[in-house]
């Protein structure tokens, strides 16, 4: 088990694996084996007669088209840099393109197994995307590998906000303007001379900072009040500790923190509101403006 | 468990948090790695340990029980 902390926690349990890995239903158990099998295909051979690029931003275009056509939600191009490869791993490309898939909130907030289906069918399709759009850009004569949960070394939150996702919020999660934190990405590390895109601030970390929905609601507790500071960006530090025994230690996966976030309120209102009406009623808090 | 924040304290005197890390071995770990790489030679580094939690201000699962029947 690579994360210490999951594996220190479940060996204090006396258990030999978390109970939320062993409790597959056979439809997430295939979802999990799809991306095992794509793995050896992160990579492969490329292009002998390579595609000379003299307009860098017309081949991103071309790239976010073909990511969007094979299934993409949201599709962006920047410079890889040092602190968005994993420590002690080497990436030699130059640039990184992320295609993400949005979960469907009308499912995933319909309880802890909804959510897991709904999270391994994206990752699934995220790796999917990812292995076709490596070999795309391989055929185009360019160096290409791709980063999923069958193999990955690139770090999803620096990437995400280079490209202009969004801004980290409080629950640890980078917040989109539309989809809020609900969604999964894949990932492709190349050479292809890309445009890159911007970061894009509109105002995330200011409105977490007051709203503290998550917060409140998270089943845990393990969101902090208080934010640390890194290279000038507010991270509020999850408490694994605290997260783990509701999301890892049991049979299901827990995403309240990411369902409860006001940001999903422009994706899905009616389905929103009447939502956090429901987790009013037992006891939690919902949004100050209702 | 210890919880232990490592900071990284850069040449001008910023302080950046790398993360919160469960074990000063794994803390001890990550610094390693950090110092490997050439482009932070000059930072320093520090493990803190973090402040006890809160109490906690999520409604007592009792009460949201009571509320639920």
């Amino acid at each position: 088990m690579a994360d210490p902390v999951l594996a220190s926690m479940v060996r204090a349990q006396g258990m030999e694996n978390a109970r939320h890995y062993m409790a597959a239903t056979p439809k997430v158990q295939a979802y999990r084996d799809s991306w095992v099998k794509l793995a050896p295909y992160r990579d492969g051979p490329v292009n002998p007669q390579r595609l000379d690029v003299s307009d860098p931003a017309e081949m991103a275009q071309r790239v976010k088209a073909k990511a969007l056509e094979l299934g993409a939600t949201m599709v962006g191009i920047c410079r890889l840099q040092p602190h968005m490869i994993d420590l002690g791993e080497d990436v030699p490309h130059e640039f990184v393109i992320v295609a993400c898939v949005a979960e469907d909130y009308e499912k995933v907030i319909h309880g802890a197994n909804a959510v897991e289906e709904e999270a391994m069918r994206t990752y699934a399709k995220c790796t999917e995307i990812a292995t076709e759009l490596g070999a795309y850009v391989r055929n185009l004569g360019y160096p290409a590998r791709a980063h999923h949960n069958g193999g990955s070394e690139v770090q999803a939150i620096p990437i995400f906000y280079q490209v202009g996702f969004g801004e980290l919020g409080r629950h640890g999660s980078l917040i989109n303007e539309k989809y809020g934190a609900s969604f999964r990405p894949g990932f492709v590390t190349t050479d292809l001379p890309l445009a890159e895109d911007q970061p894009r601030e509109f105002g995330v970390q200011d409105f977490c900072m007051n709203c503290n929905v998550c917060q409140l609601n998270c089943p845990g507790d393990a969101i902090p009040k208080e934010h640390v500071m890194t290279h000038g960006i507010k991270r509020w530090i999850i408490d694994l500790e605290k997260c783990y025994p509701y999301s890892r230690l049991r049979d299901e996966y827990c995403h309240l923190c990411v369902d409860v976030c006001p940001y999903n309120v422009k994706s899905h209102p009616e389905t929103y509101k009447a939502f956090m009406k429901e987790r009013k009623q037992v006891g939690y808090k919902t949004p100050k403006s209702w | 468990m210890e919880k232990l924040y490592v900071n990284e304290i850069r040449p001008g005197g910023e302080v950046s948090t790398v993360g919160l890390f469960y074990s000063r071995a794994e803390a001890k770990t990550i610094i390693a790695k950090l110092q490997s790489i050439p482009e932070k030679a000059d930072c320093r580094y520090e493990i803190v340990e973090a402040a006890a939690a809160l109490p906690s201000t999520n409604p007592p699962k009792q009460k949201r029980e009571a509320a639920n029947e």
